[in-house]
């Protein structure tokens, strides 16, 4: 079994259920992100539109977070989630300098890392991830990805040539797709980042590690 | 390009979470700055002794101790900058060998096992037959030990910048830098012929990682978007142009020509000056590679 989720960008409405669903069920602490939904416009007035892509950590199958965790508190469970033991971790940042996809923070008040987990404590329970079930239009499609016959699997085949991965020139394999996606969705270097757009810019206790630049 | 796809897109971030700041800062420049001075006197010692075995014997003991506190000053940072330093332990329970952090920490531990066998044999025992044997060893371990940062850099793969195997030549050449400049420093009883063997070594050492930088400076932008977005930092009005080339005249270019003018004209008076500067400009040069990687969004 290979646990995947895919997000169908052509659904998504941006409205961030996923992202509160996932703080709620995670006790994400203030000020850091498990899941988070990033709004990008395009164009020019009045030639205008907004993009939302919900960006999670990808569940590499050749995952460099788990390379580089000196301690193994990264780790793959039988079903191709990776999974973190935050007992174990000793906070040394090496999965943080090593996600290409910014997926890892400091837990401020664990001060060790986490990270989505595809709400793995959930599946063991045989229940979807949290982010899934709050999605009001189902964008989110989660399932396994060694199962022909799962919702991913057929969605992956319908859209076929319509079906991404962020940076795959990583060759870090994630378990995690877009459809409907380009380069402004994916690639972080293809949009200006001006500061004050920031959700709760202006918080001062709390920080995550190395603060907010 | 970045900026082609900014005309052309338009496309601008109008609501996300804060760019994460530096999580790797000035604690790791300091770790990697450290580590260089306490292998690169180890090598630094082995040569002098093969070359010059008497007149340099002296340097046995105190090179060995300047080592044993540079290595402690390096091991001080690496645990202080973990968020769980207590858990340190964990890494020689756990150990996950596919981690450069994990082998890196039994290599230095191995290290320093080491220099204080050393310590032992120069300061208590007073065997040179035996700190000779020992040294043979040291300088074997403490080439890995000086080149598994540049496999942790290597494998962080968020951060385009860092490559192998240039990351490794670079921390060789920061260990031959910082270990000739220091020698420079302590060892005035040293004969010239030593010294200006020396300050060839720390010459040497500051061109060939100047190159390197400025290969990567000129070339790299050519090669992956990454990279180019990268090295913007330290270019034109770049957040970090000005602290860049700071670091690349004190630690290159001010030792290359005070070695050079040093050698032409017999004489070391400048060494001492050529050494400070170049172990100043390493930590300012370190430091800057270090963290223009992490001022990018990542997502
Ligand atoms: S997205 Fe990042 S955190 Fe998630 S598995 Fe891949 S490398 Fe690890
Ligand atoms: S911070 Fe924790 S999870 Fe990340 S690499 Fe270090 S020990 Fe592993």
């Amino acid at each position: 079994m290979h646990l995947g989720f895919l997000v169908d960008l052509h659904l998504c409405m941006g409205c961030k259920g996923c992202e509160i669903a996932c703080k709620v069920e995670n006790e994400v602490p203030l000020s850091t992100w498990r899941l988070r939904v990033k709004y990008v416009d395009v164009g020019v007035f009045p030639e205008t539109k907004r993009t939302f892509t919900p960006l999670r950590c990808n569940h590499c199958a050749n995952a460099p977070c788990e390379r580089i965790c000196p301690v193994s508190a990264l780790h793959y469970i039988e079903n191709g989630i990776v999974n973190i033991d935050k007992e174990r971790c000793i906070g040394c940042a090496g999965c943080v300098m090593a996600c290409p996809y910014g997926a890892i923070y400091i837990d401020p008040e664990t001060q060790t890392a986490d990270k989505c987990t595809y709400c793995a404590h959930r599946i063991a329970s045989s229940l979807m991830p949290a982010c899934v079930v709050a999605c009001p239009v189902e964008a989110n499609i989660f399932g396994d990805l060694d199962d022909p016959a799962s919702n991913i699997s057929r969605y992956i085949m319908e859209n076929q040539g319509d079906v991404q991965v962020r940076k795959p020139e990583k060759g870090t394999d994630p378990h995690h797709y877009y459809v409907g996606g380009g380069n402004i969705q994916l690639n972080p270097l293809a949009s200006v980042r001006t500061e004050g757009h920031n959700l709760f810019g202006k918080l001062t206790s709390k920080m995550p590690v190395g603060g907010h630049h | 390009m970045v900026h082609e796809s900014l005309a052309a897109t338009q496309a601008v971030v109008t609501l996300d979470v804060g760019l994460p700041g530096i999580v790797w800062g000035w604690i790791i420049t300091m770790n990697m700055w450290a580590k260089s001075i306490g292998t690169g006197v180890i090598f630094m010692l082995f040569y002098l002794l093969k070359k010059y075995p008497n007149e340099a014997g002296y340097l046995r003991f105190p090179l060995t101790v300047i080592s044993i506190v540079a290595i402690h000053v390096f091991l001080f940072f690496t645990v202080i900058d973990l968020h769980q330093m207590f858990r340190f332990w964990h890494i020689f329970v756990y150990g996950h060998f596919t981690s450069a952090i994990a082998v890196g920490s039994f290599l230095a531990t191995g290290f320093v096992g080491l220099i204080f066998l050393l310590a032992y044999a120069s300061y208590i025992k007073k065997d040179n037959a035996l700190f000779d044997k020992v040294l043979t060893w040291t300088v074997l371990l403490g080439i890995p030990v000086t080149l598994y940062t540049a496999a942790l850099m290597a494998q962080s793969t968020a951060r385009e910048l860092w490559q192998m195997p240039t990351e490794a030549v670079q921390m060789i050449l920061a260990a031959t830098l910082s270990g000739s400049a220091t020698v420079l420093l302590v060892g005035a009883k040293l004969p010239y012929e030593a010294k200006r063997d020396m300050a060839v070594v720390l010459g040497f050492s500051a061109f060939m990682a100047f190159l390197i930088y400025m290969s990567e400076y000129v070339f790299g932008p050519m090669k992956a978007e990454e990279v180019a977005a990268t090295l913007e930092f330290i270019k034109g009005h770049g957040e970090y142009t000005t602290m860049f080339w700071i670091g690349q005249v004190f630690a290159f270019i001010i030792p290359m020509v005070l070695v050079t003018l040093s050698v032409q004209n017999k004489s070391t008076g400048l060494l001492t000056l050529a050494s400070v500067s170049a172990l100043a400009g390493l930590w300012v040069t370190k430091h800057v590679w270090l963290v223009i990687p992490q001022l990018l969004s990542m997502s």
